[in-house]
């Protein structure tokens, strides 16, 4: 079985971008993966309406399918604190998606670790895009994690391009940091992961349906793995870390 | 039917090498049949030596590999001869250079003696691309809009940003820049392979792998794998490499 960790449902027309959920849904039954995690790709609250009702609209339609996480803006405070909670409780959604590109903010920042803080109480995980910008570098995103050590943090894309290593490195000395596949294009950099850190820490993801969930289930695939180890990334780290089979 | 546009020979100043064996073994595993050989920066910086071991690789192995000779261009004179001499005695079919490890900007004016000489004999440059602060695609796009006449491959689609930073700006380039050709290795993302391919035509895009920085066999996959018709595939994954770079 294979739960792919993050992918994207969302619509903009003034973003002109336009990934209903169909696309996703469409795109995991092509490369047999039975569920996945959703999130937009703007940021709640925002100049648009109605964004993390999308999402769990989009769970409505493939509840068997699909699992939410809430993308916040942390620069609305409290406000973006007492919303996430309504995500959490009301909406039933199981993390935080945080993409500091999109609102300019260090990781570490104070409102930025309120709902880190929040989402650790709450038992769910939080999702940073971990690329190659900056707020978005694994060694930013570790000083958060050193900060509130109950939180699980996911280093989503694993460091991008260039900064894998530093996401090996900064999960060695953090046990809460989890990385995760998705975008990056090193197959032998997810076998040196999961020798370093050991198979339990690293999930599968796509970014999907931008990138190809076939293509990124291949990569995986492509890594030299155990089956044990194959199981782990694919469906059973997030299994446990989500509770998913206790649902 | 697969041809590589991008795979480099040699050992690397930057910890990664790919012999000719590796190289062999790794395409006849992934049925590549054939690729155009570039160089990688050795550790003693110097590119002459390395040309020539493209060349004889080329030479050893008849109809399998084709050459795109490397040089520094903060060599000044002593490039540009390199370059002649890799066009003329080695028989090199384009240039590649790669602004990140060599430390220059995409669109500074320090390469364009080597992009004359290119222009001159009728040969494409391969150009590493989306590389921070070096080869923006803006730089590439800028550069090409100076040499319209000359053929330019930008590698990884002309930008690595794991955010989608870079994709409306490649986008540009491409659409404004005919002689631009995005090359497939390590992109983000497999859907602006088939964006662009739907807008601008599918002669616009070629397969590579950037081996060995990047894994030969995944890098297949993105041809292979890519939701477009086996027509489409063999345009990208072979004649239009063809055409550029007048193979055969």
């Amino acid at each position: 079985m294979i739960i792919d960790s993050h992918t994207h449902v969302d619509e903009s027309p003034v973003l002109g971008w336009s990934d209903p959920p169909e696309a996703i849904v469409g795109l995991l039954d092509e490369a047999e993966i039975s569920r996945a995690v959703i999130m937009t790709y703007r940021d709640a609250p925002g100049p648009e309406e109605r964004v993390l009702e999308y999402v769990a609209e989009a769970v409505q339609k493939y509840p068997d399918r699909l699992i939410a996480y809430a993308r916040m803006n942390p620069r609305f405070g409290d406000e973006a604190v007492e919303l996430f909670d309504r995500a959490i409780r009301e909406y039933k959604m199981r993390g935080l998606k945080l993409h500091p590109v999109g609102y300019v903010m260090h990781p570490a920042s104070g409102p930025t670790l309120d709902l880190i803080r929040h989402a650790a109480s709450l038992n769910v995980p939080t999702l940073f895009h971990c690329g190659d910008e900056e707020f978005t570098m694994p060694l930013q995103i570790a000083e958060a994690a050193k900060l509130i050590p109950e939180a699980k943090i996911i280093l989503g894309h694993m460091g991008g391009y260039f900064h894998v290593k530093d996401a090996i490195r900064v999960a060695k000395r953090h046990p809460n940091l989890i990385l995760e596949t998705s975008a990056m294009p090193y197959p032998k950099l997810i076998k040196e992961a999961v020798d370093t850190l050991g198979a339990e820490r690293i999930l599968f993801a796509s970014d999907g349906p931008g990138c190809d969930p076939s293509i990124e289930v291949e990569k995986v695939l492509r890594a030299g793995l155990t089956s044990d180890q194959e199981a782990l990334l694919f469906s059973g780290n997030i299994e446990r870390l989500l509770g998913l089979a206790d649902a | 039917m697969l041809i590589d546009a991008h795979a480099h020979l040699g050992t690397s100043l930057f910890g990664v090498e790919n012999s000719l064996e590796d190289l062999l073994a790794s395409m006849e595993q992934n049925e590549i049949d054939q690729a155009i050989l570039v160089p990688l920066k050795p550790r003693d910086y110097h590119f002459g030596p390395e040309n020539d071991r493209i060349a004889a690789a080329v030479r050893a192995t008849v109809g399998k590999f084709f050459g795109f000779a490397r040089v520094d261009p903060w060599q000044g004179q002593a490039a540009v001869d390199e370059l002649r001499r890799s066009i003329d005695e080695l028989g090199m079919i384009g240039l590649f250079l790669h602004p990140f490890e060599e430390q220059f900007a995409a669109n500074d004016e320090l390469s364009f003696p080597l992009l004359e000489v290119l222009h001159e004999s009728g040969l494409p440059l391969m150009i590493a691309g989306g590389y921070p602060t070096f080869s923006h695609p803006s730089q590439i796009g800028d550069l090409a809009r100076q040499f319209p006449d000359l053929t330019i491959i930008a590698t990884h689609g002309g930008q690595i940003n794991i955010s989608g930073m870079l994709l409306a700006d490649a986008l540009r380039t491409m659409q404004a820049n005919p002689n631009v050709i995005m090359e497939t290795s390590g992109i983000y993302r497999e859907d602006f392979i088939e964006d662009t391919i739907a807008e601008l035509g599918a002669e616009r895009v070629v397969w590579g792998s950037n081996a060995p920085y990047m894994d030969q066999g995944f890098e297949t996959t993105r041809v292979r794998m890519a939701h477009l018709s086996d027509a489409v595939k063999t345009i990208i994954g072979r004649d239009n490499l063809r055409r550029i770079c007048r193979l055969n």
